[in-house]
């Protein structure tokens, strides 16, 4: 073979190719016919392996031809190759109005908390902004956490506050979150942050607004100066936080005897906006908080030195907070297992075409 | 307790420009919370005193009788009545024609079951005495017939005060006691109580009345007076009025008096017939011993009742009720005035032994004030007198205080004080405050050397209520007015106090399961329902009972939280096709797992469960929730203790219905075995519920507590490999009979040199595969440390691993 011959030779390639390649509509078989075509074992690959068969004077020039050659042909599959793919690219296109972007997404299996649990999670996380551990402690209580170190000694009015489930092994059903205090002192001394959550028993007839079975959370601060003023401090805080507003509290009077002093924390009516409606029987108050200093003895049940510290307590009705978050009627329905009240429709009924508006549903904004 | 604030502006000059509304919210905000706010709204005008002169009944069906009444000035009218309790001689209260109440409008002649009628006989409901419904009201021989009767006393307004936010404060058991605290909210003072002097009552003269007390602790103090010259008449139309008020019904003068003494110094107070009882003790009588109380109830007495004896014959249930023989009746004419006082558990104890609470042992078992024994007596003289004529005593005030009480003193330090409320107040400001509540202040000097305040707590407010500083700290904070006080938040020690790590995994495993889990919280009861633990089958006669169940077949407390949730599937079938469930709480076990306990010793333990049921309706179900339950444990576990769970074969608890004889295994977790999953046989599926037969119900139970190290484990990473891996499938059939852990165990022994792991794809039965076979795809992964793998190596490997398979037993697909 000479030079000519090969040039030759390169031409009709270079012809051949470009015919297979307008042939060509789809991106693979481009790339195997690139392939098959400069690849090493396709006419290029054979005839650079020629290049021996020349005088070493000619060997310069094939090679270059050859190779010149070759890159004239990558460039051609190049250019086919980015208009088979804007060819691809348009037909995609004029495909994809097919699509419907107003379709529903396909339903992922989601679960749901327990309305009470929700509204629990977002106290202890108020709390656990402010440093307070999360604690807890036995719903199977001894009468002695129950009642004494909270200084409700037996035969004592206060017991008469509480109707409690006994138990033939002479423990309790725990009627407060309470004992917890008493637990949480002993197993971490002071300074102290707790807020202790869980359900409590009361012995007493179940109906629309009284359950024997229901939530509350406890909490616990104690320090070296702590005082009323922080306590009112601390109060306005979790009722803003968990009620995403600036609203009005009152204070009062209360007698609980595991605090002295002891009150009941008032909050103005988040239904009526403080005008008196059915919700806070006209008063414009709903009593939300029963709080107070803890009471020196409690603190000496706990371990505590109250000659060295002081420290306010409170306790929060959960469920009383999550059926007026959710707007929940019927207390009977939060131990009742019926998914329909437990779980937001929207999340059991999936896509929705239609629905009616329902006057009763919703409860306040928090 | 209610409040009339006729009564309270007895003692105390309330500002007029406030309505009751106000005055009750100050109340509320000071001291204690008020329920409700109701006027007494009577309206009376022209009533005037009648007396009966003849009776004749003219409709026996409907209790009307004629009457004739004198109305003074040698007046008679005759009207109908169809009150009950109007006998001949009897002076009532009276609406003659023209008279006015609101109640009932302005009265005009009428006619009554075919008689004339003028006028009426008022009943006790329409002018402010609810309590007497229906019933003529009574007035003393000392009023003349025909008198007008004053307008003023009738219309009130009756505060309620919520009685458990006073269980605490004896002292606001009575008027008086509440006026003082009214005085000190308005800055008023508190007039001071009227009573007959001592000395009027301690004439040397007469006999004492001989008074032994058995037990000091149970009755420190027994204070009589014997009175001659009493009778049954009724007493004074405005105590009457004021009785009404707050919710009592007149008696007869006597009992009233001792009603109203006690209204207003919480002191209850009884009256025996004085010719049957002269002498008193006070003491215990054998259990057993049956005593009528004045209710006409023969009641079997505990042990521990406290019981008034005269000659050693029971003659009242002390601080709950008198007995039934020493009454006194219309014709009594001596009575011996009891004032006592008592130990409160007793009286508790005893009242709530025999489930009788009175107004009496109410107050007794609050704690009262010993020096009231005395003073209720001087109050009652003092209001008696003018009532009885004939009047005087027959004995000395005769007094038996076998158990003094120590005074009160509290030493407070001012700058203590202000530091706890938080709020700057003076030393002169707490002063005022106290004094104001008639506590005593005096300034002292500490050890060292700081002043000080010494405070005499006055005896109404000693007997439990104020005992230490912090008691003080409370009349002072509330006295600023809590609302006064400026919020602020507190300066604290820094301290990272010890995690509880079983609420932190309770906390994030829920958080889980409730989320990308897919699973729905319930809370269910803690006790089970023998109802449907009978449908169940099971015996929960060893789980621990409750004395006071919430209802009869509520008695167990649960050991396994599974059959709850299997009635929330029950509950939810109708109304969904698939179901998720999650339940966080306590469970009781009895530490011998049902043998020989019968629930009531004290081998159970609370133990804090995750329970978790996945139900859904189809063909096969029961396979496939099983399998997803093992997804979500495994899931669960992966994620939150960073280790797989594993599952081994265990033998089903018969004693349990609801494990599955062929489908039970244990969870473990790190090699410690937490809890169980399983599914709902068959049989009781169709046992529950014939539509649950067409459902599989798979369930999982386990214990959180045996994972505490579980939030410090974790898993070291790999790096990726350097140089490309690839996996290759292999599709096989076996045996349907072999296990899979039997293979599992058998390819486990397979090595060589790329091999990097061996992973279960898949497996299943049926349709493309031979009877009696089951398909398995298993996935090897293998790779080269120090170089890229040659299609040489994957043959050679392709061939090796094929060889592991005949010799196990598996046929390539």
């Amino acid at each position: 073979m000479n030079l000519e011959q090969l040039k030759k030779e390169l031409a009709e390639l270079s012809d051949e190719t470009k015919k297979a390649i307008a042939e060509i509509k789809s991106v693979d078989a481009l790339r195997s016919l690139e392939t098959k075509t400069v690849g090493k074992a396709g006419p290029i690959g054979s005839l650079l392996g020629k290049i021996r068969e020349f005088s070493p004077e000619e060997r310069g020039a094939v090679g270059q031809t050859v190779n010149l050659a070759k890159k004239e042909l990558v460039a051609m599959f190049a250019a086919a190759m980015a208009g088979i793919k804007s060819v691809a690219a348009d037909a995609e296109a004029s495909k994809a109005s097919d699509y419907d972007p107003t379709l529903p997404g396909t339903a992922v299996r989601i679960g749901c908390a327990h309305p009470v649990t929700q509204v629990q999670w977002q106290v202890e996380e108020v709390f656990q902004r402010l440093g307070f551990l999360i604690e807890t402690g036995p719903e199977m209580e001894t009468e002695y956490y129950n009642f004494e170190a909270l200084n409700i000694p037996a035969l004592h009015p206060a017991r008469d506050m509480q109707d409690t489930f006994w138990l033939e092994n002479n423990m309790v059903l725990r009627t407060h979150t309470s004992p917890v205090q008493v637990h949480a002192m002993q197993r971490h001394g002071a300074p102290l942050r707790v807020l202790a959550p869980g359900r409590c028993f009361r012995y007493e007839t179940i109906d629309a607004s009284h359950e024997n079975t229901f939530h509350q959370v406890e909490g616990l601060m104690i320090d070296k100066h702590i005082s009323i003023a922080n306590l009112i401090a601390m109060m306005k805080l979790l009722l803003q936080e968990v009620f995403h507003r600036d609203l009005k509290v009152r204070l009062r009077p209360g007698y609980f005897p595991f605090v002295e002093p002891g009150f009941e924390l008032d909050m103005s009516c988040a239904i009526c906006g403080g005008s008196g409606c059915a919700t806070c029987k006209q008063s414009g108050w709903i009593e939300i908080l029963p709080c107070g200093m803890v009471h020196p003895s409690v603190l000496r049940y706990g371990g505590i030195d109250p000659e060295k510290y002081t420290g306010f307590a409170f306790g929060l009705g959960l469920t009383r907070l999550a059926m007026m978050k959710y707007g929940v009627k019927d207390i009977r329905g939060l131990n009742g297992g019926d998914m329909r009240s437990l779980v937001p429709a929207s999340r059991l009924a999936g896509p929705v075409i239609l629905e009616k508006a329902e006057a009763v549903k919703g409860g306040s904004s928090c | 307790m209610l409040i009339s604030l006729n009564w309270i502006r007895e003692f105390v000059d309330l500002p007029e420009d406030l309505s009751a509304a106000e005055l009750a919210e100050r109340f509320t905000l000071a001291c204690a919370e008020v329920e409700k706010v109701e006027p007494i709204e009577v309206g009376a005008k022209g009533l005037v005193c009648a007396a009966v002169v003849a009776l004749e009944v003219v409709d026996a069906d409907r209790g009307l009788r004629a009457a004739r009444l004198d109305v003074g000035g040698g007046v008679t009218v005759d009207t109908v009545t169809a009150a009950a309790n109007v006998g001949v001689g009897d002076r009532v209260v009276f609406a003659p024609v023209g008279a006015c109440v609101k109640a009932l409008g302005v009265i005009a002649d009428s006619e009554v079951a075919g008689r004339p009628s003028s006028g009426m006989i008022v009943p006790g409901d329409a002018i402010g005495i609810a309590m007497a419904l229906r019933e003529a009201i009574h007035l003393p021989p000392s009023v003349e017939t025909g008198t007008v009767l004053d307008e003023a006393g009738f219309d009130d307004w009756v505060i309620e005060v919520d009685n458990h936010s006073i269980n605490h404060r004896p002292d606001l058991w009575g008027h008086y006691g509440l006026a003082r605290e009214f005085a000190a909210i308005f800055g008023s003072p508190l007039k001071p109580y009227s009573v007959a002097s001592l000395e009027s009552l301690q004439d040397a003269s007469l006999p004492e009345i001989p008074i032994d007390i058995d037990d000091a602790d149970a009755c420190p103090r027994y204070s009589g007076l014997l009175m001659r010259g009493v009778t049954g008449q009724p007493a004074p139309l405005w105590m009457q009025l004021r009785l009404g008020h707050v919710g009592l019904r007149p008696i007869s003068c006597l009992v009233d008096l001792t009603n109203y003494v006690m209204l207003e110094l919480g002191q209850p107070m009884h009256a025996f017939d004085g010719d049957k009882v002269q002498r008193i003790e006070v003491g215990f009588v054998d259990a057993g011993t049956h005593f009528t109380t004045l209710d006409g109830v023969d009641r079997k007495l505990p042990g521990d009742a406290l019981m008034i004896l005269s000659d050693r014959k029971p003659v009242a249930l002390a601080g709950v009720m008198g007995g039934a023989d020493t009454e006194i009746s219309d014709a009594t004419e001596t009575i011996l005035l009891e004032s006592a006082n008592f130990h409160p558990h007793t009286i508790r104890k005893c009242a709530a032994h025999l489930s009788h609470r009175t107004d009496a042992s109410a107050r007794f078992e609050k704690s009262l004030d010993p020096e009231h024994t005395v003073l209720a007596i001087q109050r009652f003289f003092e209001l008696a007198r003018p009532e009885f004529e004939e009047l005087s005593l027959a004995s000395r005030l005769s007094d038996a205080f076998v158990k003094p009480f120590d005074p009160v003193t509290i030493t407070i330090d001012p700058e203590y004080v202000q530091r706890v409320i938080g709020h700057p107040v003076s030393g002169e400001e707490i002063a005022r405050i106290l004094t104001a509540l008639e506590f005593k202040v005096s300034s002292s000097t500490d050890a060292a050397g700081r002043e000080t305040m010494v405070v005499d707590v006055p005896s109404f407010r000693a007997t439990r209520d104020i005992e230490i500083e912090a008691d003080i700290i409370e009349e002072v904070a509330r006295y600023i007015g809590f609302n006064n006080i400026a919020p602020a938040y507190p300066d604290v020690m820094v301290r990272a106090l010890t995690v509880n790590p079983v609420q932190q995994l309770e906390g994030k495993s829920l958080r889980l399961f409730t989320g990308g889990l897919g699973m729905v919280e319930l809370y269910r009861y803690i006790w089970y329902d023998a109802t449907w633990s009978e449908k169940l089958g099971y015996d929960a006669s060893h789980c621990l009972a409750l004395r006071n169940p919430a209802a009869a077949g509520l008695e167990r407390l649960r050991d396994s939280l599974v059959p709850g949730l299997l009635a929330a599937v029950e509950h939810n079938r109708h109304h969904f096709q698939e179901l998720r469930f999650v339940e966080l709480g306590g469970a009781f076990p009895c530490a011998t797992n049902g043998a020989g306990c019968d629930g009531k010793d004290s081998e159970h333990t609370e133990v804090r469960r995750i329970g978790l049921m996945i139900a859904a309706r189809g063909k096969n179900a029961e396979d496939t929730c099983l399998a997803d339950m093992r997804g979500v444990v495994d899931a669960w576990s992966l994620s939150i203790l960073e280790r797989p769970a594993t599952f081994e074969v265990a033998d089903a608890d018969a004693s349990r219905p609801w494990e599955h004889p062929a489908k039970t295994s244990s969870i473990c977790v790190g090699g410690k075995s937490i809890g169980r999953v399983s599914a709902i046989p068959l049989v009781l599926r169709q046992r529950i519920d014939e539509h649950l037969a067409a459902w599989g119900v798979a369930w999982a139970e386990f214990d959180l507590a045996p994972l505490t190290d579980g939030l410090t484990h974790f898993e070291p990473l790999a790096s990726a490999p350097s140089f490309p891996e690839a996996e290759i499938d292999f599709s096989v059939l076996a045996d349907a009979s072999r296990r899979y852990s039997e293979i599992k165990s058998d390819l486990a022994t397979f090595d060589d040199p790329l091999l990097r792991r061996i992973t279960f794809v898949d497996s299943f039965e049926g349709k493309s595969v031979p009877d009696g076979k089951r398909s398995f795809t298993f996935r090897c992964h293998v790779g080269h440390s120090d170089r890229t793998m040659t299609d040489d190596d994957l043959s050679r490997f392709r061939e090796a691993f094929q060889n592991q398979l005949t010799k196990s037993k598996l046929e390539a697909r």
